[in-house]
Formats: structure tokens, sequence, C-alpha cells
């Protein structure tokens, strides 16, 4: 759930495009104020975030018309990162498994000697 | 053993009699009397060795533990140790492989790339091709650096420890550090070497920094060789590029260093916020830049790592460091750990207050190494204990400003973070327990807002 929260506000925001003006001038302010976005305070946060959300909606919005038009989407183009995980342990697995298998030949060769 | 015992008393004392002038037979004004301790262990530490050697950089990393004086002196320890003959780790490697390097690899170079205390590093050419956990087939032919414990290194280091722990225990309390156990210190500092003797926890390590930035082709790391790797032989993929100490050779050659500055604090920023595990050791000499443009963080020896509350809680003393808010700093600085007396609570937050208002710089900047160092100084002062995990993360923060600030002058460390506190802060506020408790709220001021 946290995970899609941006992804949350984002289509809180798209639905609300054009209702909200105090809104819109938030990521105004937090687009110009960049990566600044921070340092004024709470508020100058706030925008900061809207401005990213705002980024987000962007993205859903792009992907709401890729899906339209049939096509795939980014966010289910992304690979889900639980299953990457399982691609790494196992890819991981087998470098402890070349590892032992590096030990055991160096053991014949040693018995061998 | 005992005689081990005396040789350490002996090189000790020898450099701190040596010493005595320059700290005004103990009359000089303090820093100048604790500069001249400092640069007498450094190098009694230097004359005895790699258990002392490692020590000493580890003392480097904790400025939390120890005074201004001892960590800059110890951060200029030589860990230049001289190269042994190829023969004796030639030998390492037969031991461990029961085969010579020829039989290992196509081709092993006799002259060593590099000779720290602990390890040495040769270069190689692979066999036969190797597919590493992450990353492309190393072909066979491929460059490869071979680095290998230094034989005895382990035995010696083990050996010194238990020593230095009698002499510890016996001398007692003295006082090394501003408030520490000396004895509980060498255990960790046992343990921790204990990790960096067997080679293959970095090479783990190197495996899962590759992964975690697997979309990010301009940050590597050397794939490792498991099949030509044992706990005293680490193979690992040659990295091609400039140290950051010659840097100006690698601005000559066309690289964008300062491109390279913004996104390599980027890429630290995303290993403390985003992984909670983040290159602890990191030095100019440990970070390549390559001609193609990517930084490549090299020798993986010291790891931190935070839990996901630290994370949370590390990123609202950034948003204090920002806000200029000392009670914010302090407060989630509790949760890490910071533990304030309430009769210090007065006298630390009037400090803390005026190192946040002079942590902007003349150009609009942070410097972060102000706020950073300055706040353990201060909870040192005040006799107030750091957990070894904060102290470690603000060291290695402040090393990453220098490194960035060195190739990119204008460089703001605290911005470069901001991306990862902003998205930290707003999945906070979708947190369903917080949401629970907020929501009212806000709800209520909506509806205030409605009828308005
Ligand atoms: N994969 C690599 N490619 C190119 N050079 C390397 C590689 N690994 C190590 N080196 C060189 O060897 C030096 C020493 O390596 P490394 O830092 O891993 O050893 P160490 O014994 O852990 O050193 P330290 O005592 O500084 O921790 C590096 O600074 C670098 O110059």
């Amino acid at each position: 759930m946290t995970d899609d929260v941006m992804r949350f506000f984002a289509a809180w925001m798209l639905t609300h495009e054009a209702a909200d003006e105090g809104l819109k001038a938030a990521v105004l302010r937090g687009e110009q104020g960049g990566a600044e976005g921070m340092t004024g305070g709470p508020d100058a946060f706030v925008d900061g975030l809207a401005a990213m959300v705002a980024e987000e909606k962007e993205n859903l919005k792009r992907d709401l018309e890729a899906r339209a038009r049939g096509e795939e989407v980014s966010i289910e183009k992304q690979s889900d990162p639980a299953l990457e995980d399982v691609r790494f342990e196992v890819a991981e697995l087998r470098g402890r498994m070349d590892n032992i298998e590096a030990l055991l030949e160096s053991l014949v060769r040693k018995l061998g000697q | 053993m005992a005689s081990r015992e005396s040789v350490i008393v002996r090189v000790v004392l020898k450099r701190l009699v040596a010493a005595l002038p320059a700290a005004g037979f103990g009359l000089a004004p303090a820093t100048r009397r604790r500069a001249a301790w400092a640069r007498a262990l450094r190098r009694a530490f230097e004359e005895l060795g790699p258990a002392f050697i490692k020590l000493g950089q580890l003392i480097s990393v904790r400025p939390d533990e120890f005074s201004d004086e001892f960590v800059a002196e110890m951060r200029s320890m030589q860990d230049a140790v001289p190269a042994l003959p190829a023969e004796a780790i030639r030998r390492v490697i037969a031991a461990e492989f029961g085969a010579a390097p020829e039989e290992l690899f196509a081709s092993f170079d006799n002259e060593p790339l590099a000779s720290a205390s602990i390890a040495q590093v040769h270069r190689a050419t692979l066999a036969m091709p190797y597919r590493p956990v992450w990353g492309d087939t190393l072909p066979a032919g491929a460059d490869v650096v071979v680095k290998v414990v230094r034989p005895g290194a382990a035995e010696s280091i083990r050996g010194d420890i238990v020593v230095a722990r009698r002499l510890l225990t016996r001398i007692g309390a003295t006082r090394v550090g501003r408030r520490v156990d000396p004895v509980a210190l060498l255990d960790e500092f046992g343990t921790t070497v204990e990790r960096e003797l067997d080679l293959r926890t970095e090479g783990r390590y190197a495996d899962r920094f590759l992964y975690d930035f697997r979309d990010d082709p301009k940050v590597v790391a050397p794939r490792i060789v498991w099949s030509r790797s044992t706990a005293k032989v680490l193979t690992m993929e040659f990295m091609r590029g400039w140290r950051l100490t010659d840097i100006e050779a690698a601005k000559a050659a066309g690289v964008d260093t300062f491109a390279l500055a913004v996104h390599g604090a980027t890429a630290f920023m995303r290993q403390v916020f985003v992984y909670g595990r983040y290159h602890a050791d990191l030095h100019p000499a440990n970070l390549f830049v390559t001609p193609d443009n990517t930084i490549a963080y090299l020798d993986f020896g010291i790891v931190g790592y935070l839990t996901p509350e630290e994370r949370m809680n590390i990123t609202q003393v950034m948003a204090a460091l920002v806000y200029r808010d000392p009670d914010r700093a302090l407060t989630y600085s509790a949760k890490l750990g910071v533990d304030v007396p309430a009769d210090r609570i007065e006298p630390v937050r009037a400090g803390l207050g005026e190192l946040l208002d002079g942590t902007t710089r003349a150009d609009g900047t942070r410097d972060f190494a102000h706020f950073g160092l300055g706040f353990l100084k201060l909870l040192g002062e005040h006799g107030i204990k750091i957990p070894s995990g904060y102290g470690l993360l603000i060291k290695s923060l402040a090393t990453v400003e220098g490194v960035a600030r060195a190739l990119y002058p204008e460089i703001d460390i605290v911005k470069t973070a901001q991306p990862f506190t902003t998205r930290i802060l707003g999945r906070a506020m979708g947190d369903p327990a917080r949401l629970n408790e907020r929501m009212p709220l806000a709800v209520r001021a909506a509806l205030r807002e409605l009828v308005a």
C-alpha cells in the first residue's frame, strides 16, 4: 500500500485536475523550487511534494492514454520487485555453488598431491 | 607473546617520549598537546603493523568517539605497506587452491598493483569465461584483479588483539577516547577485522551492490569470480579508471567530473535511504571514475546498515537541518538512540541552534560536515554517548560531501538527499497507522474549509 501512495495522490490529483487552483499554485511553486523544495520550511516541503505528485500524475495520464490505445503501460511493464529479488537470490546461490565447487576441486587437487 | 607485549609497550612509549617536547612536556595548550600525542600514536601504530594500522583506520571513521586531532592523524595513516615478494603471495594462492596461479589463470602478474595492511592486489587474466552473480559474463582473457590476504596477517592481527586487550585491561580505563571503554572498542574492532579477513563477505556485498544498482548504468562495482575465490583470495573484475586521488588526470582525459560528483552523491543517498546498506569505507582511493563516465565503487570492507525506522528518523534529522529546527533534530536523534539527559537538553539545543545557523555557506550551499561533525562533537562535549551506527553514517555523509566537493565545489549534499527524503516522508504520510491518527484532523480541517 505505502508504495502506491504516490499513485494514489496522483490519481486524486488527476481527477481533480481542473478544480483546484490552490493546488496548481503549489505545484508551480514546488517545480520552481526544484530540488531546493524542502528548504523553505514545511510549506515549501508540501509544495515540493505536490510537484512530485504532479509528475507522477503525468505518468499516470500517459499510462491511461496508452491503455486506451491498447498498449502495455509502464507500471505493468515494471518487473515485480519480489520476483527480481528471487532472481538475485538464485543467482547468489549459484555464486555460492561455484565457490563450493572450486573448494572441492582444490581439495581433490590437494589430496592428489 | 610476552615479547610481543613488550615490543608494543616499548614502541608506544618510545613514540610518546619523542613527542614530549612537541607537547610542551604536558604544559602546552590542550589542542597542541592532543595533536602531539596523536601524531606519536599514529607513528607507533604504523610501526606496529597490520592490526594497529587497521585499528587506526577504524578510529579514523569514529569522530564520535575520538578527539578531532586523533581522528585527523589516524586518517593520514599510511596504509602503503611495503609489498611482499610475489613468491609469498603465490604460496597463499597455491595453499588455497592446491594449484599454481598459472594453472588457475591464463596469466598472473607478479608485479603487485597495490599493497595494503591486510591484502595485496595482483592483476591476472581469466582462463575460462565466468558468469558472475549479476551482470554480463566475463569472457576468457578478461582482466581481473586477485586480492590476497597477506600470509600471517590473520594470525598476527588476532594475536595482537589478544595482547592489546590484556594490556588495556591491565592499564585500566585510560582516557584514549572521549568516553570510550577501550576494551569494548577493541572487541568491536575484533569483530570488524574478523569480517574483513574473510574476503568472501566483501565479495557478497559487491554482488548485492551490483544488483541494487542494476538500473543505473553510471554506477558500477567489480563482478566477482567465485570460481577463483576463497576466504583468503578474492578474484574480481579489473576496473579501469582513475582513483579520485588522480582526478586531474581524469579531467584531462575528458571525464565529466561535475556530473559524476552529483551522480555519485545521489548514488550514495540511494544506498542510505532506499536500501539501508551503504559503503562505509569511502575514501578517494576506493572510488574510481572510468573513461566511459561511470563511477566504480571498490573495496566493500566496511558496510553500514540501517533499518527502515532508522532511515525514517535520519530523514527527519535531515529535514531538521533544512528547516534549521533544533527540536526536530533532537527528537529524532533521540529515536536513533542519542539519549540526552534532561538537565542537558537546554545547552544541547542551544548549541544545536548555533550549529544549524552556521550551516549555510556564503554561496548558499549547505555544509553538512559542519553540522554533522559539529553535532557529534557537541554531544561529546556534554558526555552523551552516540550509537556507533549513527556516528558511522554521519561520518560517511561528511566524507561523501568532501569527495563530491573536491570534484564539484558548488555541490549541496543535502539537496542530493532531498528527492529521497521527500519520498520517505511522503510515504510515511500514507502509512495506515499515521493516516488513522491524522485523518480525522485532516478531514475536520477540510470540512472547515468547505463550510467557510
Ligand atoms: N577491482 C579492481 N580494479 C582495479 N583496481 C583495484 C581493484 N581492486 C583493488 N584495486 C586497487 O587496489 C587498491 C587496494 O585495494 P583494496 O582497497 O580493495 O584493498 P584493501 O586491502 O582493502 O585496502 P584498504 O586497506 O585501503 O581497505 C585499490 O585502492 C585499487 O587501487
